[in-house]
């Protein structure tokens, strides 16, 4: 299957309402562009999800830098986080969660049947992250109240 | 609106879930909370809990037990059975809409939400809850 802006657009828009309504940071998506194998990887703690319908597979993953990922933390639970803890990491699985659920209600309105999932949390600065995916990586870059932070779906 | 002295049992694999819904229940001055992790933990605590629990806010997609086969067991058992009980989830497409009404829930909350909204599911289920005991 190949990405287009039919696809990509639903997680945009629930990417910028996740976090407007949870969290209350106003967020901007940057210029998409596809991931080369020389490209750094972006981020210190990343939701990964898998997308899985019976035409294709694919991935979803959200990825913070450890500041970014903190401001967000702190607007959405209502206290300040300077210093990363394990019981904070799955937050980035729960708002990926929230970003897929949103866009997969859409997807699924125009026919392309994704089904359940659940997230899982990768961290460590600069992992690295596989897909399940056959296609390119599309990376869609964000600015945000809280910082930087980048959306890969692949396909 | 549900008596804030009302014991709530909140369900949500994810621990940030859990810390944002308690967040919004404290501002809407609720003081009463356990959290179970999945379905198959949160049955043992309801069944378990003297007194028993006036609210339960349950995540749908979880390991183990999700939160519409905990629902399915709350309203198989007589003493639960009109316990008032909220789902959340993610994903609120029309036919897990349709599942979860059938299987007797009061209400399911949308992801992403915020105190507003949840109030207004709190006191929309509250209202169903009343006129299901007056009748």
């Amino acid at each position: 299957m190949s990405l287009d802006t039919e696809f990509i657009g639903p997680f945009l828009n629930a990417t910028v309402q996740v976090l407007k309504v949870q969290a209350n940071i106003e967020s901007k998506t940057g210029k998409v562009y596809i991931k080369k194998p020389e490209d750094k990887s972006f981020g210190d703690v990343s939701g990964v999800i898998s997308i899985d319908s019976e035409a294709f597979t694919g991935t979803v993953m959200v990825s913070f830098s450890e500041k970014t990922f903190l401001n967000i933390m702190s607007a959405m639970l209502g206290e300040t986080y300077e210093v990363m803890n394990q019981d904070l990491l799955d937050g980035a699985g729960e708002i990926t969660n929230m970003i897929f659920g949103q866009a997969k209600v859409v997807l699924n309105e125009r026919g392309y049947g994704i089904k359940m999932a659940i997230p899982t949390v990768v961290s460590g600065k600069n992992h690295t992250l596989s897909t399940n995916g056959k296609g390119p990586i599309f990376v869609i870059p964000f600015e945000s109240q809280a910082g930087p932070f980048v959306v890969h779906i692949c396909v | 609106m549900f008596d804030p002295k009302s014991r709530i049992l909140i369900i949500d694999d994810m621990s940030t879930m859990r810390k944002i819904i308690t967040k919004i229940l404290k501002e809407l001055a609720f003081t009463d909370f356990t959290e179970a992790v999945d379905g198959k933990d949160a049955w043992e605590k309801v069944q378990t809990a003297n007194p028993p629990f006036d609210l339960i806010i349950s995540d749908w997609n979880m390991p183990n037990m999700s939160g519409l086969e905990f629902l399915k067991l709350v309203r198989a058992d007589v003493k639960f059975k009109k316990t008032p009980f909220l789902l959340v989830t993610a994903e609120a497409e029309q036919h897990q809409v349709a599942d979860a009404i059938q299987s007797g829930v009061d209400q399911y909350v949308v992801k992403p939400f915020n105190k507003e909204s949840l109030k207004a599911k709190l006191e929309s289920a509250h209202k169903k809850c009343s006129t299901r005991k007056a009748v």
